[in-house]
C-alpha cells in the first residue's frame, strides 16, 4: 500500500510489541507498519489473540510503545510525555465494546461531561451540541432518561455520542458491536459511518463481525501479531452518503 | 467540570441508602465529638465557677496554695497594704473551709464547701447575690448553692414551697437566707456562703484575719500586668498574685492531673473522629471499586487524574457538610437537654464549632483520599 505519509493520520513502521519480562516475556505485534489517511474508514479484523486490541492500545497512547515509530494525530509516540499522552486522547473519539457509561448520569450529561475536557465550550454550547447529537443518533426522546433505563443498542448509540460530541479528530472502536443484537449492531456501524462522514473523521475499528465489513474504505487483517493484507472495503469515501443505512432520521442534517 | 454538571453530588445521591448511611455515618460522628469535648469543657469550667465569680482583676493567695480544697491562710494585713495605692478601687477577703452539712430530711452527714465572705460589697459577682447580702449579716444564717447536688437535700424544693430551712452545719443551727447559683464539681458537691463572722463562729479553730483569698478590684483603667508586678514586689514571697485567669488555670492544672478526664473525652472524641472516618472511607472506597470500569474509561478519553480526584473528594467534603449541620442541630438538642437536668455549663461555643467543622472536613478528606489511592488500579489500557 502506497500512502503520502506526510499528511496521514497515523503512520507506524516497525512496530514490535512484548508483553511480559525475562523467561515469561512473549512477542505480541511483529514489525507492523501502517498508514491512515483523513476521512478513511478502516477495519481490523483478524483471530482473536493475534493483537488488534493491543494495537489500538499503542495508537491510542494507552500504552508505552517498545519499538518502532509511531505517529499519532502529530504526536510521535515514542518517549512520549503523559501529559503528551493525555492531550493526544483528548482529540481521539473512544468505542469501547462495553460502554462503560456513568450509571448515576442522564444519557445527556453523560455526552455534555466530555465538554468539561474542553474549558473553552460554554455550558448552553456543550449542552446544545450534546442534545444535536443525541437527537442525530436516535435518542432524542430518550436523553434525559439515566443509562440504566436505556437498552443495549441504545447505550451504544449514545456512546457513539459521547465519543464523537468533542468532533475528535480520529475514532478508534474495538467490536462496538460485539455486545449487541444484529439489527441494533448494524443501526450503531451504520451510524457510526455516517457521522464519521459527516464529520470526516478517520475511523480505525477493531471488528470480527462479517455483516459490517461493508462500511470500510479498507480492511486490514492481523495474524499472529504480524498485519498481512490490505484490502479494498465496499464503501468508499467517494461514493457516500453511506447505503444500508435503516433509519434514515437517525442521521439526519448531520453538523455537529 | 466546566460543564457545570455536579458529578460528585449525582453519584452520591445516586444510590439514596448508602448516601444515608454515610451522612448518617458522619453525623453520628460529629454529635460524638461535639458532646465530648463539651463535656471535657464544661467539668473543667464547673471547677472554676467561684474562680470566675471574683468581683476583681487580682486574686492573692498563700505562695503554697495549689488548689480550693489545698489552700493555706495568710495574714489580710497584708492586704491593706494595697489600700493605699492609687490604682486599687476595692479589696476583699475570703475565707475558705469544707463544712459538715447534715440533711435535715435524713440527718446523713457531708462535706459541703463554705466560704466566708464580705457582706458590705460583693466580693464574688453571682447573679442576685445584693440582694441577700443584708440578711447574710445576720448571726447563723447563710447562703445555699442552687446547683449543688441533691444529696444534701431537697432544700430548693424548700425554698420553693416557702418553707423556713433550718439545719445543722458544723454542728451549729444554721437558717437559710436565700440561694445563689455556684455548682458542683470534681472535688465539691455543693456550697455555702456565710459572712465572716458566721464563717468564724463556724470555724472556731481559724483565727480572725488568717484569711484563704483576697481580691483586689482595680480602678478601671490599670493595666492588670503591671499592677500584678507591682503588688507582687509590695507583698513579697509570702503569697502569689495572680489573675483571676491564672487563678484558674492554678485549679485547672491540678484537675487535669488529678483525674482521667481530659484523656477520656480526648480519647472520646478521636473514637469519634474514627467513627466517622472508617463510615466514610468504606463508603467512598466501595464507591471508587463500583465504578473503577467507568473511571478507567474517564482516563482513557483524556480526563486527568485531579479531575477524578476532585470528583472522589467532592463527595467528601459534601458528606461533610451534609452530615455536620444535622449532626451539630441534634448536638445542641442534646446540649440544652443535659444542661437542664445537669445543671453544666454545656454551650455550642463557636470556636469548638469552627474546630468540629475543621475536623469533620478532615476526616472525610482523609477518607477520600485514602479511597482516592484506588483510582490508581483504574488502567485506561484494560478498557478496550
Ligand atoms: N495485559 C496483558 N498482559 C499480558 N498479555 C496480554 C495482555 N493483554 C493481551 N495479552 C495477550 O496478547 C495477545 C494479543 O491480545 P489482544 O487483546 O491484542 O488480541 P485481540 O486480537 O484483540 O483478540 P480478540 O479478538 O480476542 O480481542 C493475547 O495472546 C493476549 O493473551
Ligand atoms: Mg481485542
Amino acid at each position: 500500500m502506497k500512502t503520502d505519509d506526510s499528511k496521514a493520520v497515523i503512520t507506524g513502521a516497525g512496530i514490535n510489541f512484548s508483553f511480559g519480562q525475562g523467561e515469561l516475556r512473549k512477542q505480541i505485534l511483529f514489525d507492523v507498519e501502517l498508514a491512515i489517511q483523513p476521512g478513511e474508514i478502516v477495519l481490523l479484523t483478524g483471530p482473536s489473540g493475534s493483537g488488534k486490541t493491543t494495537l489500538l492500545t499503542l495508537i491510542a497512547g494507552l500504552r508505552k510503545l517498545q519499538e518502532g515509530r509511531l505517529d499519532v494525530l502529530g504526536h510521535s509516540l515514542h518517549n512520549a510525555s503523559q501529559t503528551d499522552l493525555l492531550k493526544l486522547r483528548r482529540k481521539i473519539g473512544f468505542i469501547f465494546q462495553a460502554h462503560n457509561l456513568l450509571p448515576y448520569l442522564t444519557a445527556l450529561q453523560n455526552v455534555q461531561v466530555m465538554f468539561d475536557l474542553q474549558p473553552g465550550v460554554t455550558i448552553k454550547e456543550g449542552r446544545e451540541r450534546a442534545t444535536r447529537i443525541l437527537q442525530q443518533v436516535g435518542l432524542g426522546e430518550r436523553m434525559n432518561y439515566h443509562v440504566s433505563r436505556l437498552s443495549g443498542g441504545q447505550k451504544q448509540r449514545v456512546a457513539i455520542a459521547r465519543a464523537l460530541v468533542g468532533r475528535p479528530e480520529l475514532v478508534l472502536a474495538d467490536e462496538p458491536t460485539a455486545a449487541l443484537d444484529g439489527t441494533s449492531g448494524r443501526e450503531v456501524v451504520n451510524l457510526l459511518q455516517s457521522l464519521a462522514r459527516e464529520q470526516k473523521r478517520p475511523i480505525l475499528m477493531v471488528t470480527h463481525d462479517v455483516r459490517v465489513l461493508d462500511i470500510a474504505d479498507r480492511i486490514i487483517e492481523m495474524q499472529d501479531g504480524h498485519l498481512t493484507a490490505s484490502s479494498r472495503g465496499s464503501s468508499s469515501a467517494e461514493n457516500h452518503p453511506a447505503k444500508g443505512v435503516q433509519n434514515e432520521s437517525d442521521i439526519a442534517a448531520v453538523t455537529f | 467540570m466546566s460543564q457545570g454538571i455536579p458529578l460528585s453530588w449525582l453519584q452520591l445521591k445516586h444510590e439514596k441508602m448508602k448516601l444515608f448511611a454515610a451522612v448518617a455515618g458522619v453525623m453520628v460522628s460529629v454529635v460524638l465529638m461535639w458532646m465530648q469535648l463539651g463535656l471535657m469543657k464544661a467539668l473543667f469550667a464547673s471547677a472554676v465557677v467561684f474562680h470566675g465569680s471574683m468581683n476583681g482583676e487580682l486574686v492573692i493567695v498563700h505562695s503554697q496554695y495549689e488548689h480550693l480544697l489545698h489552700s493555706k491562710v495568710f495574714s489580710s494585713r497584708l492586704l491593706y497594704r494595697l489600700r493605699g495605692s492609687p490604682d486599687v478601687s476595692d479589696v476583699f477577703s475570703i475565707y475558705l473551709s469544707p463544712g459538715e452539712w447534715k440533711n435535715p430530711w435524713n440527718g446523713e452527714m457531708r462535706s459541703i464547701q463554705c466560704y466566708g465572705i464580705e457582706t458590705d460589697n460583693a466580693s464574688l459577682k453571682l447573679p442576685g447575690i445584693e440582694r441577700h447580702l443584708q440578711q447574710l449579716r445576720n448571726t447563723d444564717v447563710f447562703l445555699y448553692d442552687r446547683m449543688a447536688r441533691p444529696r444534701f437535700g431537697d432544700v430548693v424544693g424548700a425554698v420553693e414551697r416557702r418553707e423556713p430551712v433550718e439545719l445543722e452545719l458544723n454542728r451549729r443551727r444554721m437558717s437559710l437566707a436565700g440561694v445563689v447559683d455556684l455548682g458542683a464539681s470534681f472535688g465539691v458537691d455543693g456550697n455555702v456562703l456565710v459572712s465572716h463572722a458566721n464563717f468564724l463562729r463556724l470555724f472556731s479553730e481559724r483565727k480572725s484575719g488568717e484569711i484563704d483569698v483576697g481580691v483586689v478590684k482595680l480602678v478601671p483603667g490599670i493595666s492588670v500586668v503591671s499592677a500584678q508586678q507591682q503588688f507582687q514586689k509590695v507583698l513579697g514571697k509570702e503569697v502569689q498574685v495572680l489573675t483571676v485567669d491564672q487563678f484558674k488555670e492554678l485549679e485547672l492544672i491540678y484537675w487535669r492531673s488529678a483525674t482521667p478526664i481530659g484523656i477520656i473525652f480526648t480519647a472520646g472524641t478521636v473514637v469519634g473522629f474514627f467513627i466517622g472516618f472508617i463510615v466514610v472511607y468504606q463508603i467512598l472506597y466501595t464507591d471508587v471499586t463500583n465504578h473503577l470500569p467507568q473511571y478507567a474509561t474517564m482516563k482513557a478519553m483524556g480526563f486527568s487524574d485531579g479531575y477524578l480526584y476532585q470528583l472522589v473528594l467532592g463527595q467528601s467534603v459534601q458528606l461533610a457538610t451534609m452530615g455536620f449541620i444535622p449532626g451539630s442541630l441534634i448536638a445542641a438538642a442534646m446540649y440544652a437537654g443535659l444542661r437542664k437536668v445537669t445543671q453544666l455549663p454545656l454551650y455550642m461555643e463557636p470556636m469548638r464549632g469552627v474546630f468540629l467543622i475543621f475536623a469533620t472536613i478532615l476526616m472525610c478528606t482523609f477518607s477520600g483520599m485514602l479511597a482516592v489511592r484506588k483510582l490508581r488500579s483504574a488502567d485506561p489500557a484494560d478498557v478496550f
